[in-house]
């Protein structure tokens, strides 16, 4: 990625991805402590936040049974931008969409579900049908909650933020291709990193040049269901149950937060063909490939 | 569907407020005070202060190299020194750094001897012939003499009345090498290794040092050990004389020598963003040889005060040394102050205190000026005296260095820096330091109660120099 020799990178596997720092200070012990704290922070949100782990609070929320639980203060801060998020974007981004895995899954076959299949599950569907009233939430019976939307994003962020408390050095934090900088490196230099988009065979490659901000790719051109010609993209539409149609292959987008970018390239992503109109409305630095 | 035409960038702008809430509300935000790396504390560092910043950056060479001139007044003392020092870090923090030093020493120098109204001449073992003359000890004016009735040759040189006796014609050259190998056992711990190696025609010092650092609280204190070992050859070109017998031209005794073990133990602490702190402790031993041979005491006539004899000086084969230390490094606004006292204490009963300021001022982005003022006072040895009364018991010790009087001194310098670039940079500094202390002692005999009996070294010193770091 990054031309320099000098910057050694901090590399770790975290939320399925591989995750690496880059810090642009000859002090390489520094740059090791300050990957260690951006990897301490992945692992930490990996662990409270999983779908996957009996001790992880989501599992807390999602096995409540429709009884209230009260959050602590972070898990809080998330609901209440979950809900935000859900608001400004007239219900597309939803964090109650992950039950829509248990009848959807991009494999490449032609296995659609039915439209009963969906129609059974969309009643589990809806941010509207969950009480939040800060610190309690309380979630329906059968109802699940997925920070998978944002998981990455904010941990991109928390790993910066908490570098940039003990360090002025300039850092790149990149979990699983959604990636911050703090600043440009030094001698107002600006980061080189690769997007490279994968379709079957051929990788094509873009450079981009960031000094402030992050940048975030949505899209996977491998997810994907085949029927009948019909090609159904694994952006699913959380108020309909179905794929949007048309959907880019993929969307880069630059935003001075991960979370930021993450949200606007998934939003742009469900806008299907509207996609670059969307963005350009918004006047967010974008890359579409379709 | 939309419902409503939206403005331009709605959902960016409501986004990036919502964003900032999230991570104020996380706590993402705090403001806890970033911790500055403190400097690595390298206790065995031949350099000097432990405050130096010895952090060089990873995967560095730098280069230092500097000489100084030092003159004292009165025709005492001229001295050369050039320096070069190069340190190779590579980039798991592991250093090496070796360090060459020549020094060259001219001029005239005590000889411990008290003034007279009349000529004194003094007599020393004479320089073979074929051999150097740069030998210390051996005096410019000195003539050869043959003792009538024996074959010896000795050489003898004569003082004018009302000076105090130096022996002038002094020449000595000085060659050491300094090495130092520092490990990072881990991110916070630091070991490191000194060998050291100090060589002049009558004298050879080797030493070699151990030290260790570990680094608590996120390196923002850090605690070190260290232990040093040196053995010191002493070899005076015409031999050892034995302590407290006269002055004369005869060849004298073997070759001597001594041993030091000192420990050093110490903190360095970031009390907050702007200054550090260092505190050590150290403790020395010495054992053996610690006269200086080529230095005399007058034993005078106890009513005029005249010389009646010469006698070579005597001080004790052992010696505690302790002292404590503490600077502080504060950074205010653009300028950085240097603050730092020693005090010190002997078994030879010499006590000393230290006092030192000095403040970095930036001028421009690449120069930068740094003002310096260090104020020294230090007791007498027990067994100094600058004579001894004709007539009384010898004592078992005495000395009449003025570098074992009682005495203080005041050191003004300027420094002046100019960078070259972030990793290069030029200074030059000048330092004046004059040692003030009493001319005589109450009870002096005759003409010593109006002499000038103090040595006292006023000297000025300029040093020029670069550094460079290689990336």
């Amino acid at each position: 990625m990054t031309s320099a020799g000098e910057m050694r990178v901090h590399r770790f596997s975290a939320m399925a991805s591989p995750c690496e720092v880059r810090a642009d200070d000859p002090d390489l012990i520094l740059a090791a402590h300050l990957g260690q704290i951006a990897e301490a922070e992945a692992r930490r949100i990996e662990i409270k936040y999983s779908r996957y782990r009996d001790d992880s609070v989501v599992t807390k929320i999602n096995t409540s049974h429709g009884k209230p639980v009260t959050l602590d203060d972070e898990t809080a801060a998330l609901l209440d931008y979950a809900d935000s998020c859900y608001q400004l974007s007239n219900g597309l981004f939803d964090v109650t969409s992950g039950v829509l895995r248990r009848i959807w899954k991009f494999d490449g076959s032609d296995n659609v579900p039915s439209k009963q299949q969906v129609a059974e599950v969309l009643p589990f569907i809806g941010w509207n049908k969950v009480t939040w009233r800060r610190p309690e939430l309380i979630l329906p019976e059968d109802m699940e909650i997925d920070f998978g939307g944002l998981g990455k994003e904010y941990a991109v962020d928390s790993a910066v933020l908490k570098i940039m408390q003990v360090s002025d050095a300039p850092v790149l934090v990149n979990f699983g291709g959604d990636l911050r900088v703090s600043g440009p490196r030094t001698g107002n230099q600006r980061w080189r990193v690769a997007i490279e988009s994968v379709d079957g065979e051929s990788v094509s490659t873009a450079r981009l040049e960031i000094a402030n901000g992050a940048l975030t790719t949505s899209g996977d051109a491998r997810r994907f269901l085949l029927k009948n010609g019909v090609r159904y993209s694994h952006i699913l539409d959380p108020r309909t149950g179905w794929p949007v149609k048309d959907p880019p292959r993929s969307v880069t987008v630059a935003a001075p937060t991960c979370m930021e970018a993450g949200v606007i390239s998934t939003l742009a992503m469900l806008q299907g063909k509207k996609a670059e109109k969307f963005l350009k409305r918004e006047g967010v630095q974008s890359w579409v490939v379709r | 569907m939309q419902l409503r035409k939206r403005k331009k960038g709605q959902v960016r702008r409501t986004l990036g407020l919502v964003t900032a809430n999230l991570f104020v509300a996380t706590g993402a935000y705090a403001q806890t005070a970033p911790a500055p790396q403190p400097p690595a504390s390298q206790v065995g560092d031949s350099s000097g202060s432990v405050l130096d910043d010895t952090t060089s950056d990873l995967s560095t060479t730098v280069l230092d190299s500097s000489i100084l001139f030092y003159q004292e007044k009165g025709g005492r003392v001229q001295a050369i020194e050039p320096v070069a020092r190069l340190k190779i870090t590579g980039f798991t923090g592991d250093s090496l750094s070796l360090k060459a030093t020549y020094d060259s020493l001219t001029g005239a120098t005590p000889n411990g001897a008290t003034p007279w109204k009349d000529p004194q001449t003094f007599t020393v073992p004479a320089t073979p012939p074929g051999e150097e003359a740069s030998v210390t000890g051996a005096s410019g004016n000195t003539q050869i003499i043959t003792i009538p009735g024996t074959g010896t040759q000795v050489a003898q040189y004569t003082i004018a009345p009302d000076r105090l006796p130096v022996d002038s014609g002094f020449k000595d050259r000085r060659y050491a090498l300094d090495m130092s190998y520092g490990r990072q056992l881990s991110t916070d711990t630091r070991l490191t290794f000194g060998l050291d190696g100090s060589f002049e025609r009558d004298y050879r010092s080797y030493s070699t040092n151990v030290s260790l650092a570990q680094d608590f609280n996120d390196h923002n204190t850090t605690l070190s050990v260290g232990v040093n070992y040196e053995y010191d050859q002493s070899k005076p070109h015409f031999g050892t004389p034995t302590p407290l017998t006269e002055m004369n031209g005869l060849p004298k005794g073997p070759n001597d020598n001594k041993s030091v073990l000192s420990f050093v133990a110490g903190i360095t602490q970031v009390m907050n963003r702007r200054w550090l702190l260092e505190l050590n402790y150290s403790v020395g031993f010495n054992k053996g040889y610690q006269t200086d041979p080529y230095k005399i005491i007058s034993v005078v006539d106890s009513v005029t005060g005249g010389p009646v004899k010469y006698l070579y000086e005597g001080r004790p084969r052992s010696r505690t040394r302790q002292s404590v230390y503490l600077a502080n490094k504060i950074a205010i606004g653009p300028t950085v102050t240097d603050l730092s006292g020693r005090y010190y204490h002997d078994s030879w009963g010499i006590d000393s205190i230290t006092g030192e300021v000095s403040e970095y001022v930036p001028i421009t982005s690449r120069i930068y000026v740094e003002p310096q003022f260090r104020y020294y006072h230090q007791t007498a040895a027990n067994f100094f005296n600058y004579y001894l009364l004709d007539g009384q018991t010898l004592p078992d010790f005495a000395s009449a260095d003025s570098r074992l009087g009682r005495f203080s001194a005041k050191t003004f310098g300027l420094k002046l820096g100019f960078k070259i670039s972030s990793d290069g940079e030029f200074y030059i500094q000048a330092q004046d330091y004059k040692q003030s202390g009493a001319a005589t002692v109450p009870g002096a005999p005759g003409y010593l109660a109006t002499a000038n009996l103090f040595a006292g070294v006023h000297a000025q010193s300029v040093m020029a120099g670069f550094t460079y770091t290689f990336r």
